[in-house]
């Protein structure tokens, strides 16, 4: 009966959205870096870490608010409790286990053993208590039983909760994980170089009266002292044989010092590439709206350079790193990722239709651009894809892509070429008008409801006096450009007016047309 | 009267796309390659093989230079500098375009002589800008500059007879003319001005002045009668 009713609850949980949903919560919250919000609760944790700290030290001395003293002791404590138990219990699935074993024992005709299910859990949940961030957790919670004196230095443990919280420390220690085999090898030379020393120094000043060393747990101490090169000069050796093990300890101490600093520094060499990489993707994931440019070579760079010119953020995917570095140099956010695997973009972690205005496929090789627009519509089919067009018999492949803008150079040569010999004058005022150093521009403004609020016609709008022309409007609901509209055309929210001015006049009377405030 | 030339110097993807497009303003088109004729021999079009250390003598005897114009495409870009140089020491006369990959070689080929430098990178890059930043704007010019729309950007030329002439160009509302926009006036100094312009401005309208205008085909006709004046092409009236 009992089992039936484990079961059935098993299975419930298992299926229940509503509890999927809030563990998924609570593990993203908790444990999940990309989550948004985790940020607020780590630094809310941090908080409460150095208040607890900070009234450990002031009891030393000082009485400390009663209020204070509960706070600590048993509010954050209680917190504490709770993340433990929360962490618990995300940290694997309980129902799950036990679900997987009647699934198994029933396909194989079986009773289901129950037993079995809860001794994988227990195994699981203690290997999770094991760990030393689980420990850390649990020291953390001790000084709620602070009338124990001696617990009250278990506050310090809350200090190391940090480091679930502070990525930086995570990679701290992710970095000298990498180098375990070296520090256990460099730990274990120091353990038997003091373990030596210290029994040398101990057997050789020992029995002498004018020696400070006259115990083992002296002769240790002023082992580490020295194997550390710190030499503090409170204990020193008097005897001539004492000062001989001090030579050797002092030749270790240097050895040591050293193997460990080469360790330090070759484990970040080794990482810095990883680590750079990770603060670009967290930097990457925090942006609002950007261009993704795939490929960086002559175009790409151009076109980098004048979007960002005018207030754009770039980031530039490029499997070659010769071309990643250059993209780096010219001031770009860089990743050495090939944007035709679909990896590249899991590991941005990015949301594609709110933070990416367009991606550019600007390899100058149709073949990268195909696959790399191939691999983005494999997991996004609204995004906005612009691709070079380098040979035109491939134009067909580059639209099955699902490529919305294709720029093929070689045809805009022709069409230059033929604007050029008929009309040259024209040609150059309209290319004028496109380039980016040019006094005059053409710019689009957009009409927003406050403008169709203070202005209901084309006529109202007052252009000539801010030396500006009116090249014709675009009409958002129409799909369609009006060319040099008449006085008496209504203005709609939506429409774009397309000006051709000076740019500071083009900036003033946008300014105008946002402020100005209806004449009764 | 003398054949209208255009000479493509190159022989690649450029000069057949060049080719398509001239080939209804040009009697005569003229390509040119570095390589040997016997690798010429299958190329689809007829093509001539040219050495740059050449007197350009067979040029210069069969070419009405003053009419002619000149492409300088290159796929190596000292080639196309020392091209663009050759043929500029020898024909002062003649109209030269030339294809640059970059800025820099766009510069050298300007110093070299060539009227007007397409310098593809940064052509393409406008573009593709362009598109992304002002779509609409891109739009509109792209149809204006290159596709068949009712749309059309026009030289006018101001001629003796022109109603405008002598007129202070602040007392004329160009912008809203007859349905089409005046954009730009070119005066003798052969710079062109934008309408709203300082210089433009203060500027008397003299026979000769060059005006840009955008508008429908059937206004902008209407305008030339109206103003009695005619749209103009002279490359001569062309500078940096």
């Amino acid at each position: 009966m009992l089992k039936r009713w484990i079961l059935d609850f098993a299975y419930f949980l298992d299926t229940s959205k509503s509890y999927q949903k809030s563990k998924r919560f609570f593990y993203n919250i908790l444990e999940n870096d990309k989550y948004k919000y985790k940020k607020y609760l780590d630094l809310f944790m941090i908080l409460l870490i150095f208040i607890s700290v900070g009234v450990l030290i002031r009891e030393v001395k000082y009485h400390v608010n009663d209020y204070l003293m509960y706070f600590s002791n048993y509010v954050i404590s209680f917190i504490f409790f709770i993340e433990y138990i929360l962490r618990w219990w995300v940290s694997s699935s309980m129902s799950k286990i036990i679900v997987a074993r009647a699934e198994h024992d029933t396909f194989l005709h079986r009773d289901v053993q129950l037993s079995k299910a809860f001794l994988k859990i227990l195994r699981i949940k203690l290997s999770y208590m094991f760990t030393v961030k689980a420990l850390i957790d649990l020291f953390a919670i001790l000084p709620f039983f602070h009338e124990l004196r001696l617990l009250r230095i278990f506050i310090l443990f809350r200090i190391f909760k940090l480091f679930r919280y502070a990525k930086s420390f995570q990679i701290l220690s992710s970095v000298l994980a990498t180098k375990k085999f070296e520090f256990l090898t460099l730990g274990l030379f120091a353990t038997v170089v003091i373990f030596i020393s210290s029994v040398l120094i101990y057997v050789m000043e020992g029995n002498n009266p004018n020696s400070p060393v006259s115990t083992l747990y002296e002769a240790v101490y002023w082992s580490i002292v020295t194997i550390s090169t710190v030499g503090y000069g409170d204990i020193v050796p008097v005897s001539q044989e004492g000062r001989f093990v001090a030579i050797l300890v002092i030749t270790a101490g240097i050895a040591v010092l050293a193997f460990t600093t080469s360790l330090f520094v070759s484990a970040f060499t080794e990482k810095l590439d990883e680590i750079r990489e990770v603060k670009t993707i967290e930097d990457v994931s925090k942006l609002k709206k950007f261009y993704l440019i795939c490929g960086y070579e002559q175009v790409a760079r151009e076109v980098a350079r004048k979007l960002s010119a005018s207030g754009n953020t770039i980031i530039v995917l490029d499997e070659n790193l010769q071309r990643i570095e250059k993209a780096k140099k010219d001031g770009h956010t860089a990743l050495n990722y090939n944007p035709g695997s679909v990896m590249s973009y899991e590991k941005l972690n990015i949301d594609m239709d709110k933070q990416v205005k367009s991606i550019l496929c600007l390899r100058e090789n149709d073949i990268e651009n195909v696959y790399t627009a191939l691999t983005i519509r494999s997991f996004n089919k609204n995004i906005c894809i612009l691709s070079l067009l380098i040979s035109d018999s491939n134009r067909k492949k580059l639209d099955f892509a699902g490529i919305n803008s294709i720029v093929y150079p070689q045809e805009l040569v022709g069409l230059i070429t033929k604007e050029l010999v008929g009309k040259p004058v024209a040609f150059e005022v309209i290319h004028e008008l496109r380039s980016e150093n040019s006094d005059v521009q053409i710019d689009e403004l957009g009409i927003t409801q406050r403008i169709v609020d203070n202005f209901a016609t084309v006529g109202e709008l007052g252009n000539k006096d801010f030396r500006i022309v009116l090249l014709g409007i675009y009409k958002y609901k129409k799909d369609r450009f009006f060319f040099n509209p008449l006085d008496s055309m209504i203005l709609e929210v939506g429409d774009y007016l397309l000006v051709i001015g000076y740019g500071i006049f083009i900036l003033e009377f946008e300014k105008y047309l946002h402020t100005k405030v209806r004449d009764e | 009267m003398s054949k209208t030339t255009a000479l493509i110097f190159g022989y690649n993807k450029y000069a057949l796309e060049i080719m398509a497009n001239v080939k209804d303003k040009y009697d005569v088109i003229k390509i040119f390659s570095l390589k040997e004729e016997e690798e010429l021999f299958n190329a689809a079009v007829e093509v001539e093989s040219f050495d740059l250390g050449d007197e350009w003598t067979e040029i210069d005897e069969n070419v009405d230079i003053k009419t002619s114009i000149a492409f300088c495409i290159l796929e190596d870009t000292a080639e196309n500098i020392f091209l663009t140089i050759s043929l500029r020491a020898n024909f002062n006369d003649l109209r030269i375009i030339a294809l640059a990959s970059n800025k820099e070689s766009a510069n050298k080929l300007k110093m070299a002589g060539a009227n007007k430098v397409i310098p593809l990178v940064e052509t393409t890059s406008d573009i593709i800008a362009n598109i992304l930043e002002k779509p609409i704007s891109s739009k509109v010019l792209h149809s204006i500059l290159y596709e068949e729309s009712a749309l059309k950007i026009a030289q006018i030329k101001i001629l003796n007879k022109s109603q405008f002439k002598d007129e202070d160009i602040m007392n004329i509302d160009w912008t809203r003319y007859n349905g089409i926009l005046v954009l730009a006036v070119m005066h003798e100094d052969m710079k062109s001005e934008f309408i709203y312009s300082s210089r433009a401005k203060r500027h008397v309208i003299r026979e000769g002045d060059i005006l840009v205008v955008v508008g429908y085909e059937e206004d902008i006709k209407e305008f030339e009668k109206k103003i009695g004046s005619e749209r103009y092409v002279n490359w001569s009236h062309w500078s940096w």
